[in-house]
């Protein structure tokens, strides 16, 4: 699979060459079109990630968890998940530094370290996700989106706990 | 987001008050130094993608690869729109090959490209499919695993895809039925 991205990469510039594009320039602009576009995401990340910042040292998230463990009891998640699951729709490094923990604390191959694994690789930071995207458009109704995503999410989780018993 | 926002904020500010007040600008200043980093780190992957998409635009592939895809795209995203159908293209295929941080500028520029059109169906509708990850090979994960001493680093791949599956599947399904009742 590693192969695949070199080829793209080497088609693409040796049709620009016969094409006589200027790859150099052409490239460059692109780049500078990434920079110009990190430049309009930096301060939408800084303030969300400021709200989890604040989320995670008040306390408020680790509470919520605990209030939330039995409910995930009730739908056989392990409640070593909880925290990881609550942080995932909004920051991935957060989450990412908790899958490394669960990791580090009940090991790779446990069952808690595999599900935190599969859950970690099968869904996305949400509302992030949702802040870059709709950015620069009008409001629109996106609730239903979000209820749906988080709804489809949720079931995946559950079953993603289940399936980790057998495979 | 605006509500989500400054709920979760002054909750957290509250408590805060209460436990440890001083605690309060380091977070607030953490939390921007991560943007920051991220920021960087993001920089680099986009400066990759986006300027190989450039050559490729320039050349003209682009525009043949968009033309292909129209048909499909047109009757999914309800989109006839050909630079929103070639980043919509793009956006999915960097997904499918696991370079999910070069997804998302593709991402804003097919949303921003169908705001022109008014179509938020098709905006919902690729906010959905990215938001419910369609990841084939969770990379990031596998290394993980293999660097904390795993066994068998791979063998979460299949779960995760199937995960994965169900998740997109339901969230797509569910979509669809809501949209047609309101349509």
């Amino acid at each position: 699979m590693a192969f695949v991205i070199p080829i793209i990469f080497i088609i693409i510039i040796v049709i620009a060459t016969i094409k006589k594009v200027n790859v150099f320039s052409s490239f460059t602009r692109g780049a500078q079109d990434g920079l110009k576009f990190t430049l309009s995401l930096i301060p939408l990340l800084a303030t969300i990630f400021m709200m989890c910042e604040l989320f995670e040292v008040s306390g408020l998230s680790s509470a919520m968890s605990k209030a939330l463990s039995p409910v995930f009891g009730f739908f056989k998640i392990p409640e070593e998940l909880s925290k990881l699951i609550l942080i995932k729709p909004f920051s991935g490094s957060g989450s990412l530094s908790y899958l490394t923990e669960i990791i580090e604390t009940y090991g790779a191959d446990s069952y808690t370290g595999r599900c935190a694994c599969v859950l970690y690789g099968s869904s996305e930071t949400v509302f992030y996700i949702f802040a870059v995207y709709f950015a620069n458009t009008k409001k629109g109704k996106r609730i239903v989106p979000i209820i749906i995503i988080l709804f489809s999410t949720f079931i995946s989780t559950v079953f993603a706990c289940f399936i980790c018993r057998f495979i | 987001m605006n509500a989500i926002f400054t709920a979760v904020f002054v909750a957290s500010a509250i408590a805060i008050c209460i436990c440890s007040p001083n605690s309060f600008l380091t977070a607030l200043l953490n939390g921007a130094m991560n943007a920051a980093k991220t920021g960087l780190t993001l920089f680099c992957v986009y400066c990759v993608w986006m300027g190989i998409s450039a050559v490729a635009e320039d050349a003209g592939i682009n525009a043949t690869i968009a033309r292909f895809l129209q048909p499909a795209c047109k009757k999914v995203f309800r989109c006839d729109d050909a630079e929103a159908s070639l980043n919509i293209a793009m956006n999915l295929s960097c997904n499918l090959l696991g370079i999910g941080g070069a997804a998302t500028p593709f991402a804003v520029k097919a949303v921003n490209a169908l705001e022109k059109d008014g179509n938020v169906f098709a905006q919902n509708l690729l906010f959905i499919v990215n938001a419910t990850s369609i990841q084939i090979i969770p990379t990031t994960v596998i290394a993980l695993r293999a660097a904390a001493g795993s066994a068998n680093a791979g063998d979460i791949t299949l779960p995760s895809l199937l995960a994965t599956l169900v998740s997109t599947g339901l969230a797509v399904t569910l979509y669809f039925i809501v949209s047609r009742r309101s349509a």
